[in-house]
């Protein structure tokens, strides 16, 4: 099997063998939500920490219970999962207040559990994250991270050694660093690689054991320093907004002529380009870096701190034009994109603004028809 | 926006008819309902509020005179603070700066004008607002964002953490408008140490900002006072809520709404204070005559709301209400959690109280205070965990004893939608019947008042309430 086509295959299922073997091995894993849950304390725990995601969920039918008409599909088609016993593999669940929809995965799934006497992992902990980063949101979140650790150990039965912890944050860093690399492939005038293939790789990194992505990351920019494949003359995209887990996104976004070579999401570079400081004491270093690291509009009052971010990406890949995508219902991205695109237009950046539902392209015919139509105003 | 809206600006309107709303006040009865002849549109409201007795009165004066403080305030050499109803407006007082909280702003226009604030909601929109992003703060923003409104200085938002629409709403505000912007976040706990000392740190930084805005330190004397008018003030509004209790209650429905009404705007001040007492006067001579709060002065049944009111329709659903004798007891708005409070009995951990003694001790009790706001304390953490949600409406449901709960919302709001279809189960399970109604408290739009009457006449019949 191809590397691409490997985390081809892990992006595109819930699970894969990977977690397969994991679990064979009677090892545990545990499901997180967001990118601020530090997933170093988990793997510092020689547990398995698997992002939670929807894909696959063709209906949200048992989410729907729960949830109202006007919440997010995303935490929906997760909830959907839930019900329909797909994460049953999961021994434990850390959950945070994300955002407003995301938040309520905690409750609805506990409700879930209790209608259909379905199974609510034995180990739970809600992380609280605050929205701004602050020195005193600084220790609230240092204090949360020992707490994780404590509770971890406590329900395990096992102990996160100092020298576990450091190890799993130096394996968390490589993966950074490697995929710090990919970025630069995709910087380069001839790109090697797709920008959907990129975000299989990205996803994969949720989805299986650190060291084993590390290496499959490795072997893959080995391959693509040797890479004959090379796309050129199609339109540079930077892709931004609500997080996207969805590949087939990406590949309909370049199908219509245009090559997506850098953004600034959640399962994408905001996860990779802050590192960790190896030299602290690891929990203080891990709360610093989760709780600034490249932010999501769940902080309040950064704007600009993003803007001058994306700028940095724009100019970095050499950028066509940008696509700003929502979630319907994420009044987070839908406003911030909105500011965006005035900002972006006024520095003669084209913009593309579209809201999306979360699944398995919902309405593919009416986002390709409007990048189409993007893409041929930016040639 | 069309251009016809351009002509006027928001809150000079609303000022303006609020000041003559005011001036009828003042007159005979006889004026005063001629006069509401030549203004059909705005008759409901004004005849609905002035029904109300002299509270009605007093709120009218009260409601112009915040109106008329914005609009005069830069004119005075004053500040304004943009903020949002979650922060008590008596934070502002003691910095000598004018609160202009978005969400009784869309209210009072929302309440006044037939069209509602309708061509502000969707002016948001137009700037790159989601169409079902809150339309509390979408109505009011929406006209200062257009430039219709007096300017702000800047602004503070508490919301952070508790809703996002409305967070995200002023994080825009602050950008459109390049006005500096400090937000206090509404962390998933409430009674535990690390969080008071969260948001005491939280606070304090706010007082700094705001320091920094104005040039000047906050008058600690001053704030001496707002608190001690405060503390007066939520044991009154314990008392009326007290009164609530009995059966029938003697407090009539639209009491709750000046209640909170006067807590968003004039929290600490003594107009406020004298708005509440004048309200407990009719009430005790209520339950003196045995009479109940409804104009007919029965009471067939009690409903409490779980969330926020419905003011697209005017005063209809209050109205709605009292023609069927049933006894309004307000909603999650109404609830301040001030531990003399009658709801608190056995949650005394989640409730405030105002210590003066120190300056450290007033901005404590002033950080306190504040991450009991309504919202701010219920929607910040788990729905079924201590001091959330469901625990508060299990409180105010074994105080008040409804007959049945309803729930309205705006469809911006995430945080209630994500959680209320599990909520109004529990309340189920409690036995006590409850109806959540889709539609947007701020826009008729969504869904109109005559189809939300339907349903609820629907419910009220079919849950055999009134038999």
């Amino acid at each position: 099997m191809s590397i691409i086509k490997e985390f081809n295959d892990i992006a595109k299922n819930l699970s894969n063998h990977y977690v397969d073997h994991w679990k064979q091995e009677g090892k545990k894993v545990i499901g997180f939500t967001c990118s601020y849950i530090p997933e170093e304390i988990i793997s510092a725990a020689g547990i398995l920490p698997f992002r939670m995601r929807g894909v696959g969920a063709t209906s949200t039918s048992i989410a729907d219970i729960y949830y109202g008409p006007v919440n997010c599909s995303f935490p929906k088609c997760i909830l959907q999962l839930v019900g329909e016993g797909k994460y049953n593999f999961l021994d434990g669940a850390v959950l945070m207040p994300g955002c407003d929809s995301m938040r309520r995965i905690d409750e609805g799934w506990r409700k879930a559990a209790e209608d259909s006497n379905g199974s609510f992992p034995a180990y739970h902990c809600f992380f609280g994250v605050p929205h701004k980063v602050t020195t005193y949101g600084l220790k609230w979140f240092t204090t949360e991270t020992r707490n994780l650790a404590t509770s971890l150990e406590k329900h395990f039965g096992v102990q996160i050694t100092k020298s576990a912890l450091k190890n799993a944050i130096r394996q968390y860093n490589e993966s950074r660093d490697l995929l710090m690399k990919l970025d630069e492939f995709r910087c380069q005038e001839t790109v090697p690689i797709s920008g959907a293939d990129v975000t299989a790789v990205i996803i994969a990194s949720g989805a299986m054991p650190r060291k084993e992505y590390n290496d499959l990351l490795e072997k893959l920019l080995d391959e693509l320093k040797h890479s004959a494949s090379a796309i050129k003359g199609k339109k540079r995209l930077l892709i931004g907004g609500s997080l996207n887990d969805d590949v087939a996104l990406i590949q309909l976004i370049e199908s219509s002529g245009g090559v997506v070579v850098a953004d600034t999401l959640c399962f994408g570079s905001r996860a990779y380009v802050d590192q960790v400081d190896e030299q602290e004491d690891p929990f203080v270093s891990l709360a610093q870096r989760y709780l600034t690291h490249k932010l999501c509009p769940r902080m309040f009052g950064a704007y600009k701190n993003r803007l001058e971010f994306t700028k940095e990406r724009i100019k970095q890949a050499n950028i066509d034009g940008v696509i700003l995508q929502n979630i319907r219902f994420c009044d987070m991205h839908s406003n911030e994109n909105s500011l965006f695109e005035r900002d972006l237009e006024a520095m003669g950046i084209p913009c593309l603004k579209i809201e999306r539902e979360y699944g398995p392209l919902a309405d593919v015919g009416r986002i390709k028809m409007r990048v189409d139509a993007f893409i041929e105003s930016i040639q | 926006m069309r251009k016809e809206y351009k002509e006027y600006d928001f809150d000079a309107m609303v000022g303006s008819m609020m000041s003559i709303g005011a001036l009828l006040a003042d007159g005979t009865e006889k004026e005063c309902y001629g006069m509401l002849n030549y203004a059909p549109h705005f008759r409901d409201i004004f005849e609905g509020i002035l029904g109300a007795g002299e509270p009605g009165m007093m709120f009218i004066k009260m409601a112009n005179n915040f109106l008329q403080e914005v609009l005069t305030a830069h004119d005075r050499g004053k500040k304004i603070c943009l903020g949002t109803f979650t922060l008590p407006p008596s934070l502002m007082r003691p910095f000598d700066i004018i609160p202009l909280w978005v969400e009784p702003m869309t209210a009072l226009g929302a309440l006044m004008w037939q069209r509602g604030v309708t061509e502000y909601l969707n002016h948001c929109c137009e700037l790159g607002f989601s169409e079902t992003a809150c339309s509390g703060q979408r109505g009011a923003l929406g006209a200062i964002l257009a430039g219709l409104g007096v300017k702000p200085d800047f602004a503070v938002c508490n919301c952070v953490g508790a809703c996002d629409s409305n967070a995200t709403a002023f994080n825009f505000a602050s950008e459109y408008l390049d006005i500096p912007l400090y937000t206090l976040n509404a962390l998933p706990t409430l009674v535990d140490e690390r969080t008071y000392e969260y948001h005491r740190e939280d606070f304090r930084g706010m007082v700094s900002f705001v320091e920094e805005q104005i040039g000047k330190k906050m008058d600690v004397d001053v704030l001496r006072d707002i608190l001690l008018e405060t503390d007066k003030q939520d044991k009154f509004i314990g008392e009326l809520q007290e009164l609530m209790r009995v059966k029938p209650s003697p407090v009539p429905g639209v009491y709750a709404f000046l209640m909170y009404a006067m807590r968003f705007i004039y929290c600490g001040d003594k107009i406020g204070t004298e708005l509440l007492e004048s309200m407990i006067r009719i009430a005790k001579k209520n339950l003196a005559e045995g009479r109940a709060g409804t104009t007919s002065g029965k009471e067939d049944a009690r409903v409490m709301a779980i969330y926020i009111d419905h003011y697209a329709a005017q005063l209809k659903p209050w109205q709605f209400y009292d023609s069927k004798n049933i006894s309004y007891l307000g909603g999650a708005l109404d609830y301040f959690w001030h531990s003399h409070s009658p709801y608190a009995t056995g949650l005394e951990e989640g409730c405030y109280s105002i210590d003066t003694s120190s300056v450290d001790a007033m901005f404590d009790s002033m950080a306190d205070q504040m991450s009991r706001m309504p919202m701010v304390k219920q929607l910040r953490g788990p729905y079924d965990t201590p001091h959330q949600w469901k625990s508060d409406t299990m409180a105010m449901i074994k105080t008040y004893q409804p007959n049945f709960c309803t729930f309205t919302s705006t469809v911006g709001c995430r945080n209630t939608w994500s959680a209320i279809k599990m909520l109004s189960r529990d309340v189920e399970k409690a036995g006590i019947p409850a109806l959540v109604l889709f539609g947007d408290s701020f826009d008729d739009r969504i869904v109109s008042w005559e189809n939300m009457r339907n349903r609820l006449d629907e419910f009220i019949e079919v849950r055999g309430i009134l038999k």
